[in-house]
């Protein structure tokens, strides 16, 4: 049996945490319909980590795209669309259509895809 | 201190790391019986073991093709050539200036880097090296018996170029018909 007062202070350090635990992982800006974990994996599947560095998932220091984090803070895409879900979608699906000249390539991303990775991407930087 | 308290204290040394050697081989080894570790590509390795790995892939390969001499990688006619054996060869994992890899490319793990930027890491006859002899459990072949040896550097002239490539520049070159 435990001494009470090591139960006590267990208890009050738990708390918080348990308590840290039961709120959402992450407050998603509105108009998002993905799934952020499922994005995640999906950012893998696509090689996006191949030229990007990514949080959350493993890979090398490449410096070929611009690195993705902040996603949520940042004014443009490409320099040129506001940030929004509906403007991540459209670039990843099909970059080349916005800004032909970028050397990003059409990944043949779907839009369920798509939608996954804008999810991961716009809630990265909301994440505790 | 008496040589026989040295003594003990040594041999306790020894017994610990011994022991503690022992265990972890054998904690090892019911880790893998057991079947827990996944080795589906969609788990990724932890960063560390990632960076560990690619660490040692760069000082092997520094170290292996440090007597290679590469010869001169310039002429256009080598370039050109060597886009036509990466459009055939290398596009499919690797892709290129605004060209994506193949999905099987895509999904690899570890995921085949773009060589855009491969003149940033390596030198002329380490990419010579790694072509010639592929890295292992890495999904990279070898090419020593599919392509010759000029069919090689001439790929490596390429590589060393491509970075000055915009998509444009790559779709025309990689267009063109390969030289005989």
């Amino acid at each position: 049996m435990m001494r009470p007062r090591l139960r006590h202070a267990l208890l009050l350090f738990t708390l918080p945490v348990l308590m840290a635990c039961s709120q959402p992982a992450s407050v998603a800006p509105a108009g998002l319909h993905g799934n952020p974990e499922r994005g995640r994996i999906a950012l893998m599947q696509y090689a996006c980590h191949a030229c990007h560095q990514i949080p959350g998932i493993t890979g090398a220091k490449v410096f070929v795209g611009p690195r993705l984090t902040g996603l949520a803070e940042r004014k443009y895409i490409a320099g040129r669309l506001p940030v929004n879900p509906d403007n991540l979608v459209a670039w990843i699906r099909d970059p080349q259509k916005i800004d032909p000249l970028t050397a990003m390539p059409n990944l043949q991303v779907t839009q369920e895809h798509a939608l996954d990775m804008t999810a991961y991407l716009l809630t990265l930087g909301h994440q505790p | 201190m008496t040589p026989d308290k040295k003594r003990t204290i040594w041999k306790t040394i020894v017994a610990t790391v011994a022991v503690l050697g022992v265990a972890g081989l054998g904690g090892a080894y019911l880790f893998m019986e057991s079947g827990r570790y996944n080795v589906g590509t969609t788990s990724q390795h932890w960063q560390p073991v990632h960076t560990l790995l690619e660490h040692g892939l760069l000082k092997s390969v520094r170290y292996q093709a440090r007597n290679i001499e590469a010869p001169s990688l310039t002429a256009p006619q080598m370039i050109a050539s060597g886009a036509a054996v990466y459009r055939a060869r290398c596009v499919q994992c690797h892709g290129a200036p605004g060209v994506a890899q193949d999905d099987l490319g895509k999904s690899m793990q570890p995921v085949p880097g773009p060589l855009v930027d491969v003149t940033q890491r390596w030198k002329a006859r380490e990419l010579y090296w790694i072509t010639r002899h592929g890295i292992s459990m890495t999904g990279m072949p070898a090419w020593e018996f599919h392509l010759r040896d000029d069919e090689i550097w001439s790929v490596v002239a390429f590589l060393m170029h491509m970075a000055a490539l915009s998509p444009q520049d790559y779709a025309s070159l990689a267009r063109a018909e390969p030289v005989k």
